[in-house]
């Protein structure tokens, strides 16, 4: 069997897994409601996830996803208090936010050579510094406001049961998928992050593409931002603090290896999944925030070391395979 | 090679210049508010938490590993403390147990890094972020999410707000941390394994060098400092609160990035390290008077950390660029 | 009859050494044409010259009768020209189709035509009968799978010349088999190929023509009558010198067994490996690329575990692991010194006293004044340039770096060295201080195992040679008279193994 399909498997085997494990411990799991809460809840880190995983597969990682949430969401709450811009404007505004802070980072990485991590780190701080310059304050104290566009609101609504943003989830990840695995830019995603040198000798421009995956990733913050005060019709200056963990640990659990190279969107959605039905079913045991913090870091800490044990183990299984076939043919060669 | 020694000359006293001239800039800028006595001791405050920070946090970095989890280590371990001695009735044998606890468990931390780094391959960001969630959980957990003061009694409120000879105490513990780590450094084979380790592990291995212990036992130091500066900073603040360190990593890396430190392993020292958060903490503090509040802080940092590790990496990328001849020129521009 | 490829008068310098010095190399359409030469005799500079990666210092390149100026590897693509890299530049995680046609995907409307391409991949498969699939991942395959890939993306793109560089190394007999009809499927297909190969017996059964280099000039061309094996190696390694240069001192040692290795076996990368080092003994391993000399090498020191057999050191079994080894007295010298051998970054002495740290301090400090004073004696006693123990090794020329290698063991009471390729890249007046100081420690009862594939060096400083091919011991040369043919004949596997104490 692909590796690849083997890894898909056991994806979808650990959320069938939780699932089974909360639905059988509690009662309220598996009701309508609460799955179409968990499906709501999945894609907003869904959305950003798949950004996220084009970052990883090219080798690389996104910190500041978060914070740029943050920026971007407190740029159009801003907006829209002082200068009550249409709905549409907004949309706009946000995307193109986000996009010019994944842009920022595809720069630093790109064309300063700064290592991913400690690039979208440093962006984090400033990201999240800019939300502060874009808060709304009334004599000098920061405060929130109710976000009035109903159009915006709209945003978090819902139609014929299904919540607006899982379906862009379901749109984005699917238009992903696509991308990752059917354009010659999909293809070249991989190339870069699993020999970026080959890659390079087959004429693949790596730096365009790893910068273009940053961009990606600023522009599903952007679109991921809108659902977001959608939703919650406010913005308070700790929006998507710690979001690019949960993201990275959904894109980690759904089969993407930081080595690059591996995973896709499918996977990463399956992890968003299984981070909220995580964080879900966690909140049933009514347990008090900081234990739900507490176990939900551990069953992720387990997933990240189980994710690098069988990484692991596949590559010695492959290689291993590899020598007895050339032992094989070494014995019967040389009779 | 002559350039370099010149450089590194230059660099060494460079340092120094950096902080006269911006201490006399803020002194001009401020009269009578940068250079007060009780301002210089407010910075020499903040200060030492962060230096005692380094001087651990230092040991990863220079194996070419990160640890982000130390602002979460502090605050449990200082919430562990403080909860210890409050629960004995603020006695003797409270302090030492809760000191000697709150140590323990910043270890302790610390050997679960250090055991997931070495043995699964964990990459150390991810875990150290991962495990971060964790330990602010148990802080939360500790405190019940409260602020718990602890005024008494007089040998722990020492260790934060005593002084000795007209010193503060904490400085005392920031410069005998230092010392230690630097004699470790540069006196012990232990120091020597950790330099030797962080610039070429395999090397090291075929030399006989026990690689994994000494990253263990890096993360350990990290772990350790952490749990120290915690402590010492809920001695000074009276209290402990889950949140007492939030921001502490971010700080930590900044100094130590802008100390010279190399991300990529093998270079840095613990004198540049602690040089490095006197000067981010001397900016901090100037930022504040001229009254840019802390929120915006991480623009600064942003740039100060991408500017230090692009340079970093340029220089590296210009000498290796000259070793491998003209290949990569000529590939540069064909792509 | 106009050739496809003429290099006229190439010349080559780095840094004042000619590397190449006027050659003169035509390769016609449709043949498969072998370069050979002895290590260093100037056939990777003039592929890389050919391929754009060098530019060339003199000299003219005729394509199809045009004059042209190959400046980087895209201008050699465009003329046609693919190279098959010994290590593979393939994308693991993706399948052979998309390796194949990377850079080059078919689109419709943006999509991937992932039908024509597979088509396409498919077709070329089945032409040439290569067994494999074009949905596989390319990591699941064998090198010799992978390799044929590679060739496979070559011809997709329709390359009319295609260069092999040592393809067999790392294939078995019987993927070799198959390598060959695939070479000789190109020919007729009116494909080009330079085959550059140590392995003399598949030169003589492929190759139409064989350009013969040495020292960088040009020593012949022979048509398919005229090669002859044991001509080819005369020409290769130049009658007076392999004559000078016959082993004088080959001898059996008297002295007790230190170590014996009995039947060590490592799956798919060497099997049955046994010998034995005597006390005061330098023992030279010869062996073509992939022959697993380095492998066995590491394997006996610790760096890498292995299935089956016996290693035993003074009558003992040996440990699996480094630190103890180091501790009964081994030394090693790695092959790949830059990656494996230093830390650029420290200085020399701290590099030297990474190994000797049992002796320089004591409970875990360090001794300074002995380390230095340690650090100072070594650069002093290996002449190491420039004189100073405080400049980081990787500031230095690859001879000194060696000798900073060498010098971490020297301190110590060796009683084993391995030290794989010694004078790999390194000049003529290093080569031979390294040498001398090989000698010394043997005279001080330190066994030294010398892996190497230079035959100068071979014969020079060994008093015995193992040959090893294809991941087992060939044969042994342990006493007489042995000149550089004797063991390039037994490398390249002229010789059958008829008459050998094995089988």
């Amino acid at each position: 069997m692909r590796q690849e399909n083997m890894r898909r498997i056991i994806s979808v085997a650990s959320l069938v897994i939780i699932m089974l494990i909360f639905g059988l411990t509690s009662d309220s799991f598996f009701t309508a409601d609460n799955i179409l809460n968990i499906l709501r809840d999945c894609a907003v880190y869904g959305i950003i996830a798949i950004g996220v995983t084009f970052v990883i597969i090219t080798a690389g990682i996104d910190l500041s996803t978060g914070a740029i949430v943050g920026v971007t969401g407190m740029l159009c709450a801003n907006l829209l208090y002082y200068y009550n811009l249409s709905a549409g404007l907004i949309v706009l505004i946000s995307i193109l936010t986000g996009t010019i802070c994944g842009m920022l980072n595809g720069f630093i990485v790109v064309k300063l050579r700064v290592p991913e991590f400690i690039a979208t780190l440093s962006t984090q701080y400033l990201f999240r510094s800019m939300v502060f310059v874009f808060t709304i304050r009334e004599m000098g104290v920061i405060t929130n406001k109710r976000i009035e566009n109903p159009a915006i609101l709209l945003l978090g609504g819902r139609i014929n049961g299904i919540y607006l943003v899982t379906m862009a989830f379901v749109l984005l990840a699917v238009i992903g998928q696509i991308i990752l695995k059917k354009t010659k830019f999909g293809t070249y995603i991989y190339a870069a992050g699993a020999n970026r040198k080959s890659a390079e000798l087959s004429g693949i421009n790596t730096d365009k593409v790893r910068w273009a995956a940053f961009i990606i990733t600023g522009f599903l913050c952007g679109i991921a931002a809108l659902f977001q005060i959608g939703r919650v019709g406010s913005v308070t200056t700790d929006l998507g603090n710690g979001w690019e963990f949960d993201v990275i640990a959904a894109v980690v659990i759904g089969g993407c290896a930081f080595s690059g190279g591996r995973g896709d969107v499918f996977g990463s959605t399956v992890g968003a999944i299984f981070m909220a039905v995580l964080q879900n079913g966690i909140l049933k045991y009514n347990l008090p925030t900081a234990a739900q913090l507490v176990v939900k870091g551990i069953v992720i800490v387990l997933m990240i070391v189980f994710d690098a044990v069988y990484n692991n183990m596949m590559q010695k299984r492959i290689q291993q395979k590899a020598r007895e076939e050339d032992a094989a043919e070494m014995a019967g060669g040389e009779a | 090679m002559n350039k370099d020694k010149i450089k590194k000359m230059l660099g060494r006293s460079q340092r120094l210049w950096i902080l006269v001239v911006i201490m006399l800039a803020l002194t001009l800028l401020q009269p009578g508010v940068f250079l007060t006595v009780s301002n210089i001791r407010s910075i020499l405050l903040s200060i030492s938490i962060y230096g005692i920070m380094v001087c651990g946090t230092i040991f990863p970095i220079l194996l070419g590993g990160i640890d982000l989890s130390v602002g979460a280590v502090a605050a449990a371990a200082g919430a562990f403390a403080v909860t210890r001695i409050v629960a004995d009735d603020y006695s003797t044998t409270g302090v030492i147990i809760g000191v000697a606890g709150g140590l323990a468990l910043g270890c302790i931390v610390g050997l679960v890094h250090g055991l997931i780094v070495t043995q699964f391959g964990v990459p150390a960001f991810l875990i150290t972020l991962a495990t971060q969630n964790i330990v602010y959980g148990i802080a939360q957990i500790l405190t019940g999410n409260n602020v718990i003061p602890c005024m008494k009694p007089e040998s722990f409120a020492f260790l934060g707000g005593g002084r000795l000879l007209g010193i503060p105490f904490s400085i005392w513990i920031m410069a005998f941390m230092a010392v230690i780590s630097y004699l470790i450094l540069t006196r012990t084979v232990l120091g020597r394994d950790v330099y030797a380790v962080g610039g070429n592990p395999e090397a090291c291995r075929l030399s006989g060098v026990r690689s994994r212990l000494v990253t263990i036992i890096a993360y350990v130091a990290s772990g350790f400092t952490a749990a120290l500066a915690g402590i010492v900073l809920a001695s000074m603040n009276r209290q402990a609160i889950a949140k007492a360190a939030q921001g502490y990593d971010n700080f930590v890396l900044t100094a130590l990035v802008v100390g010279g430190a190399s991300l990529m392993g093998g270079e840095g020292s613990v004198a540049a390290a602690i040089w490095g958060a006197f000067l981010v903490g001397v900016v901090q503090n100037g930022l504040r008077l001229m009254g840019i509040a802390s929120d915006y802080h991480g623009i600064f940092k942003c740039i100060v950390v991408v500017a230090a590790v692009a340079l970093d990496a340029h220089v590296r990328y210009k000498k290796s660029g000259l070793k491998k001849g003209g290949f990569f020129k000529k590939k540069a521009k064909v792509s | 009859m106009s050739a496809l490829l003429e290099m006229k008068g190439i010349v080559k310098r780095f840094n004042d050494t000619a590397v190449l010095r006027k050659v003169d190399f035509s390769v016609e359409a449709g043949e498969v044409h072998a370069l050979m030469g002895e290590n260093g005799a100037g056939k990777s500079t003039l592929i890389k010259i050919l391929t754009g990666i060098y530019p060339k210092d003199g000299g003219e390149i005729f394509w199809n009768g045009q004059k042209v100026e190959i400046n980087n590897r895209n201008d050699a693509f465009r003329l046609g020209i693919s190279v098959i890299y010994q290590e593979l530049s393939l994308i693991p995680t993706l399948t052979v189709m998309q390796n194949v046609m990377l850079g080059r995907e078919e689109t419709r409307a943006g999509i991937i035509n992932a039908k024509t391409m597979r088509k396409r991949v498919k077709d070329l498969i089945s032409k040439y009968g290569f067994g494999i699939k074009p949905d596989a991942t390319v990591e699941t395959l064998t090198i010799a799978q992978r390799q044929t890939v590679e060739i496979l993306k070559a011809l997709s793109e329709e390359s009319k010349m295609i260069i092999m560089d040592e393809p067999t190394a790392s294939l078995s007999t019987k993927e070799s088999d198959a390598l060959f009809k695939i070479v000789e499927q190109l020919r007729d297909d009116g494909v080009s190929v330079i085959y550059i190969s140590h392995r003399l017996e598949e030169v003589y059964r492929l190759s139409d023509r064989l350009t013969v280099l040495r020292d960088g000039v040009r020593e012949a061309v022979l048509t398919k009558e005229q090669i002859i094996p044991a001509d080819v190696v005369r020409l290769m390694i130049g009658k007076e010198l392999s004559e000078s240069t016959a082993s004088q001192n080959l001898r059996k040692s008297d002295a007790p067994v230190r170590l014996k290795v009995e039947n060590l076996t490592r799956k798919g990368i060497f099997k049955n490996i046994s010998f034995e080092v005597h006390e005061g003994e330098i023992i030279g391993v010869a062996g073509l690329v992939g022959a697993g000399r380095t492998e066995v090498m590491r394997c006996i020191y610790g760096a890498d575990p292995y299935d089956s057999g016996k290693i035993e050191f003074e009558g003992e079994a040996l440990p699996r692991r480094i630190v103890a080894n180091i501790k009964k007295g081994f030394g090693f010298v790695p092959e790949d010194r830059r990656n494996q051998g230093f830390t650029p970054l420290l200085s020399i002495e701290k590099n030297v006293a990474l190994t000797n740290y049992d002796t320089l301090a004591s409970g875990g400090i360090v001794k300074a004044k002995k380390e230095r004073k340690l650090g100072n004696e070594m650069v002093e006693r290996l002449n190491i340039k420039p004189n100073n123990s405080q400049i980081p090794v990787g500031n230095l020329s690859g001879g000194n770096q060696q000798k900073a290698v060498l010098a971490k063991w020297l301190s110590r009471d060796l009683k084993i060295l391995i030290i794989d390729e010694p004078t790999a890249g390194i000049d003529i007046g290093a080569k031979d201080e390294i040498y001398r100081i090989l000698e010394e420690l043997a005279a001080n009862g330190t066994s030294v195992i010398m892996v190497s594939s230079d035959l100068q060096e071979l014969l020079r400083v060994s008093q015995r040679i193992i040959v090893m091919r294809k991941g087992e011991i060939f044969t042994e040369f342990s006493d007489g008279r042995v000149t550089q043919e004797d063991i390039l004949m037994a490398e390249s596997g002229i010789l059958t193994k008829e008459g050998q104490e094995h089988e």
